[in-house]
C-alpha cells in the first residue's frame, strides 16, 4: 500500500473512488432483501391483484347491466361518497371500468402506499435499531447501499404491482389506457410513499416513529385529498394538493390524463433525493432529532402492574388516538355540507344510509366507520406485548411479584380504556363539530351513541387478540389484522359489493344495534361484553398455562 | 434471613427440552443457603434455560424443581417477592430512563430502598437520566444489576451478569456480591468468565450439554486435577517424568515445565531438590483447566461434530489425557 504513494494523483484517485463506495454492497443487500421478503412481498402484490379481480367479478353482480349502475351511481358522487373514494370523474355516464376507477382504484393507491411505507421502515430504520445494520455495514457495504437496495426493492415491487393491477384490469375486459393510468397510479403512488418514508427513517432513531411519521403524511393527504374530492365533483385545488389526490386526477376512462403522474414522479425523486442528503449527515444508527435525558426516578405509579401497562401503551394511544378524533371531527363538520348536497338524493343513497333521514345514515356510517379504526388501534396496542416478550423484558418483569394475570389484565385492561376513551372524544368533538354545523343540537347525542353503541364491536375483537396472545402468540399479529380487515371490508364494503351473507356476519359490528337509525338494543350489547370479558378470562388462563418466550 | 440447611434451589434429573432440542438433560443442581454458586458452562451448555426454568418462566419436562422450598412453575409470584434476577442479555423498555427502569423493576420486587440505589448508581457510574436506548450493552446489565441488587431479597439469580462491564465495574461488582453474601443472601452466578467464578465462588457446578459433569468447592474440584509446575534447576530434569503423577513433562533452556497430580506433590519435589532448584512457580488449576478438561475427556465424539467446545483446545488436552495411562 505505502509503496505506490509516488504515483501520480490521477491514478491514486482511481484506486479510491468516492462515490460508488458508498453504494458498494446494493447488489447483495438487494438480492438478500428480496429473500427476506419472499413471502410478504407477493402476498401484497397478490392481494392487489385479488382486489381487482374481485371487484372486476362483484359489480356485474351489483348492477347486471350497465344501465343498472345509474341507481348506484350517487353512492360515489354525493359528498360523503367522494370524501371516501375519490373525484368521481365521468360517473354521467357510469361503466364498469369508470364505477371501478371511481370507487375502488383510490383503495388500489392507499394499500400500495401502505405497502411502501412498511417495506421502507422494515428494510431501513428497523435494521438499525436492532443492530443488524451495524454487522451489515462493516463489511464491504456503502453508507448508501441499504437506502439503495430498499429503494430498488420498493421500485420492483411497485413496478410489479403496476403490472399485475393494469394487466388484471385489462384482462377484466377494461379499455387498455384507463387500466394502465389505474396500474401506474398504484405503483407510482406506492413509490412516493416509498420516497417519504425514506426521509422519515433519517429523522428519528426509532422505526415506529419512522413509520408513524409516514402513515401522518399518509393520513393527512387522506383528509386533504377527501376534503378537495367532497368540495367539487372532479376535485377542487385541494385535491391536487394531496399525492394520494394525484393518481385518481388521471381520470382512468374519462379523460386518461397521464400528466398527474409525473407529479408523484416528482415527489418520488424529490424524496429520494432529500432522503439521501439527510443520510449522509447522520451518523449510523442515529436520528437528526437526538435523544433528550429524562428523569432520574421513576414516578411511584410506574411501579405498579397498570402503570407499567400504561406507559407501554401511551405512545401509540396518543398517536392513534389524535388521528382517529381528527378525523372524526373533520367528518362532522362535514355534515352541513352532506346535507345541502344531499337535497336531491336518489333513493339508491337511501340504501347505505338508511331511509331516516341522511344525517342519521351519515352519524351511523361515522360510528361503524371509527369502531373499526379502533378495533385496528386495540390489535396494534395488543402486537406490543409480542414486543415485550419477543425481547426479553417480559422476562424481568414476570421474575418480580407480578403474576402474570395481573400483568395481562392490565395490558388488556388498559387498552380496552383507551379504545373507550377514543371512541367517547372521537364522539363527542365529532358530535360538536355536526352540531356547531347543522345548529341542531340532538346531533351531539346521536353522535355519541353511534360510537359508544358499538364499543363492544371493538372490546371483542380486543378480546381476540388476548385469547390468541394466551394461547397461540404466534397467530396474533396475522389474525388480528384479518379480523380487522374482516370489519373493514363489512363495514365499507357489504352493501356495494353485496359480500356473502357468512361474511358479513362474521364481523361483529353487525349484531350491533346501528345508532340512530335502529334503536339501541341492550341484549347484544351486553351479550358481547360479557363475551368480551369471558374472553380476556380465556386468555388469562391460556397465558398462566404457557411457556413465556418460546417459539 | 433464613439459614435453615434447606437447599435454596435444587433440581434433580431436569430435563427440558425444545423440539428435537434436550437443552437440560437430567440436571441435578443443589445450591446452599448463604452461598455464592458458580453456574460454569460454555455457551449453550443450558445455564440460561435453567434459570428460566427456575424463575417458573419455562416449565420442565421431567424431574423436579425446588428453589426457596417452593415449586417454581405453580409458586411464581410468591418466589419473585424473595428474589431478584438479571438476565443474560439486558433489553431495556427504549424510552424509559435507566432510573425509570431500575426502579420499575425494584418496585415490582415490592422494595425500593431509594438510599442503596442512589450509592449503587454512584458506586457503577452509571448515569440514570438516560434514555435506555442510549446505553451501551454495560450501562444496560448496570441497570438491572443496580435494581436487582438493590431488593432485599433472599437469592440472586444473575445470568453472566458482567458480559458488558469493564474490567473496573468487574471489581465494583465483585464487591457488591461479597457485600450481598455477607448479608446473607444466596447467590446462582452463571458464567463462562473464569476468573469471576473463581473470585466470588464457593462452590461450582460445571455444566456441560444440559447436565452438571462436576460439582463442589473449588478445591474440592483442584484436588482431582493437577498442579502446574515451573522450575529452572542447575542440573537436567530429565528423570522426572518417571516419577509417579508427573505429566506433560518438557524442558527448554534449562527450565522444566509439567503437572502433577494433586497428591504426588509432595514426591515430586522430594525428587526436584536434589537438582539445585533456582527458580520454582506451581500454580493450581485454573478453572480454565477444570473445564478444558470436562470438554477434552468425555467431548471428544460431540466436538467432532462441532458443538460448543473449540476442537483444537480440546484435542490437545485430550492427547495428554490419553497419553496418561499408557
Amino acid at each position: 500500500m505505502t509503496g505506490s504513494t509516488a504515483v501520480a494523483t490521477p491514478t491514486r484517485r482511481q484506486e479510491l473512488p468516492a462515490r460508488p463506495n458508498s453504494l458498494a454492497g446494493t447488489g447483495v443487500l438487494l438480492r438478500f432483501s428480496l429473500r427476506r421478503d419472499r413471502i410478504k412481498l407477493p402476498a401484497w402484490v397478490g392481494g392487489l391483484g385479488l382486489f381487482v379481480v374481485y371487484i372486476s367479478a362483484a359489480l356485474p353482480q351489483l348492477a347486471p347491466t350497465e344501465e343498472d349502475l345509474d341507481s348506484v351511481v350517487p353512492l360515489f358522487t354525493q359528498p360523503v361518497g367522494r370524501m371516501f373514494t375519490g373525484p368521481a370523474f365521468g360517473m354521467e355516464a357510469p361503466t364498469y371500468e369508470r364505477f371501478f376507477a371511481a370507487g375502488y382504484a383510490p383503495y388500489l393507491y392507499l394499500l400500495a402506499a401502505l405497502m411502501s411505507i412498511m417495506l421502507v421502515t422494515r428494510h431501513t430504520r428497523v435494521e438499525e435499531q436492532t443492530g443488524r445494520a451495524e454487522l451489515v455495514r462493516a463489511n464491504v457495504t456503502g453508507r448508501h447501499a441499504a437506502l439503495a437496495a430498499t429503494l430498488l426493492l420498493a421500485t420492483i415491487t411497485n413496478l410489479l404491482a403496476s403490472v399485475v393491477v393494469a394487466a388484471l384490469a385489462i384482462s377484466a375486459g377494461f379499455a387498455p389506457t384507463g387500466s394502465a393510468l389505474v396500474g401506474l397510479g398504484t405503483g407510482l403512488t406506492g413509490m412516493a410513499f416509498a420516497g417519504i418514508t425514506a426521509v422519515t427513517v433519517q429523522l428519528s432513531e426509532h422505526s415506529r416513529t419512522a413509520a408513524g411519521a409516514a402513515g401522518a403524511v399518509l393520513g393527512a393527504s387522506f383528509v386533504v385529498r377527501a376534503l378537495g374530492d367532497m368540495t367539487a365533483t372532479g376535485g377542487s385545488t385541494l385535491s391536487w394538493l394531496s399525492p394520494l389526490g394525484w393518481a385518481a386526477q388521471t381520470a382512468p376512462y374519462v379523460h386518461d390524463r397521464a400528466a398527474p403522474l409525473l407529479l408523484l414522479a416528482a415527489l418520488t425523486v424529490a424524496t429520494v433525493f432529500c432522503a439521501y442528503l439527510l443520510q449522509g449527515r447522520r451518523d449510523l444508527g442515529a436520528g437528526l432529532f437526538p435523544a433528550r435525558r429524562g428523569t432520574a426516578h421513576a414516578h411511584p405509579w410506574l411501579g405498579t402492574p397498570s402503570g407499567l401497562a400504561a406507559r407501554l401503551q401511551r405512545g401509540g394511544l396518543l398517536g392513534w388516538g389524535v388521528g382517529i378524533i381528527a378525523l372524526g371531527t373533520v367528518d362532522g363538520a362535514f355534515a352541513q355540507a352532506l346535507l345541502d348536497a344531499g337535497e336531491d338524493m336518489p333513493p339508491a343513497m337511501q340504501d347505505m344510509f338508511g331511509t331516516s333521514g341522511l344525517l342519521d345514515g351519515y352519524v351511523a356510517f361515522l360510528g361503524s366507520f371509527v369502531s373499526v379504526l379502533i378495533a385496528a388501534y386495540a390489535v396494534f396496542a395488543m402486537q406490543t406485548l409480542r414486543a415485550e416478550e419477543g425481547s426479553g423484558r417480559l422476562d424481568a418483569v414476570l421474575s418480580t411479584r407480578m403474576s402474570r394475570t395481573s400483568y395481562l389484565a392490565a395490558q388488556v385492561c388498559v387498552v380496552a380504556a383507551g379504545a373507550a376513551l377514543i371512541s367517547a372524544v372521537t364522539g363527542l368533538s365529532t358530535g360538536l363539530a355536526a352540531a356547531g354545523v347543522t345548529g341542531d343540537w340532538a346531533v351531539l347525542g346521536d353522535v355519541g351513541g353511534a360510537h359508544l353503541g358499538l364499543l363492544p364491536g371493538v372490546l371483542i375483537v380486543l378480546a381476540l387478540a388476548a385469547v390468541l396472545y394466551g394461547w397461540v402468540p404466534r397467530l396474533m399479529a396475522p389474525l388480528g389484522w384479518a379480523i380487522v380487515a374482516l370489519c373493514a371490508l363489512v363495514t365499507l364494503f357489504a352493501d356495494l359489493l353485496d359480500l356473502p351473507d357468512w361474511l358479513v356476519t362474521l364481523s361483529p359490528f353487525g349484531h350491533l344495534a346501528e345508532l340512530p337509525l335502529e334503536a339501541f338494543a341492550a341484549s347484544p350489547f351486553l351479550v358481547l361484553t360479557g363475551l368480551s370479558v369471558a374472553g380476556v378470562a380465556l386468555a388469562v388462563f391460556g397465558f398462566r398455562r404457557r411457556q413465556v418466550n418460546v417459539v | 434471613m433464613q439459614m435453615s440447611d434447606a437447599p435454596v434451589i435444587a433440581t434433580h434429573r431436569l430435563v427440558k427440552t425444545f423440539g428435537s432440542t434436550r437443552a437440560l438433560d437430567g440436571l441435578d443442581l443443589e445450591v446452599t443457603p448463604g452461598e455464592v454458586h458458580g453456574f460454569l458452562g460454555p455457551n449453550g451448555a443450558g445455564k440460561s434455560t435453567t434459570m428460566r426454568v427456575l424463575l417458573g418462566l419455562l416449565r420442565a419436562d421431567g424431574g423436579t424443581v425446588r428453589v426457596l422450598g417452593g415449586d417454581p412453575w405453580a409458586d411464581a409470584v410468591s418466589l419473585h417477592a424473595r428474589l431478584a434476577y438479571v438476565p443474560g442479555d439486558v433489553e431495556l423498555w427504549p424510552n424509559m430512563t435507566g432510573g425509570e427502569a431500575i426502579d420499575l423493576l425494584a418496585r415490582l420486587r415490592g422494595t425500593l430502598d431509594r438510599g442503596r440505589r442512589d450509592e449503587l448508581c454512584e458506586r457503577f457510574d452509571l448515569d440514570p437520566t438516560k434514555k435506555a436506548r442510549t446505553y451501551s450493552k454495560g450501562n444496560r446489565q448496570k441497570v438491572a444489576l443496580i435494581s436487582a441488587l438493590t431488593s432485599d431479597v433472599e437469592l440472586l439469580l444473575l445470568d453472566e451478569p458482567t458480559a458488558g462491564l469493564d474490567p473496573l465495574m468487574e471489581a465494583v461488582f465483585q464487591e457488591t456480591i461479597g457485600e450481598a453474601k455477607a448479608a446473607g443472601r444466596t447467590v446462582l452466578l452463571s458464567s463462562h468468565i473464569l476468573a469471576q467464578v473463581e473470585a466470588l465462588a464457593d462452590r461450582i457446578s460445571i455444566v456441560r450439554q444440559g447436565r452438571v459433569v462436576e460439582t463442589g468447592s473449588l478445591s474440592e474440584l483442584r484436588h482431582m486435577t493437577r498442579t502446574t509446575v515451573v522450575a529452572q534447576t542447575d542440573q537436567p530434569a530429565h528423570g522426572l517424568d518417571r516419577v509417579g503423577g508427573v505429566h506433560d513433562l518438557t524442558e527448554q533452556d534449562g527450565q522444566v515445565r509439567f503437572q502433577v497430580d494433586g497428591d504426588r506433590v509432595d514426591q515430586v519435589v522430594r525428587a526436584l531438590a536434589p537438582l539445585g532448584v533456582r527458580s520454582l512457580v506451581a500454580h493450581p488449576p485454573t478453572l480454565e483447566q477444570l473445564l478444558m478438561r470436562h470438554y477434552g475427556d468425555e467431548g471428544t465424539a460431540q466436538d467432532v461434530s462441532g458443538q460448543n467446545v473449540s476442537g483444537q483446545n480440546v484435542s490437545g488436552q485430550n492427547s495428554r489425557e490419553q497419553a496418561v495411562p499408557r
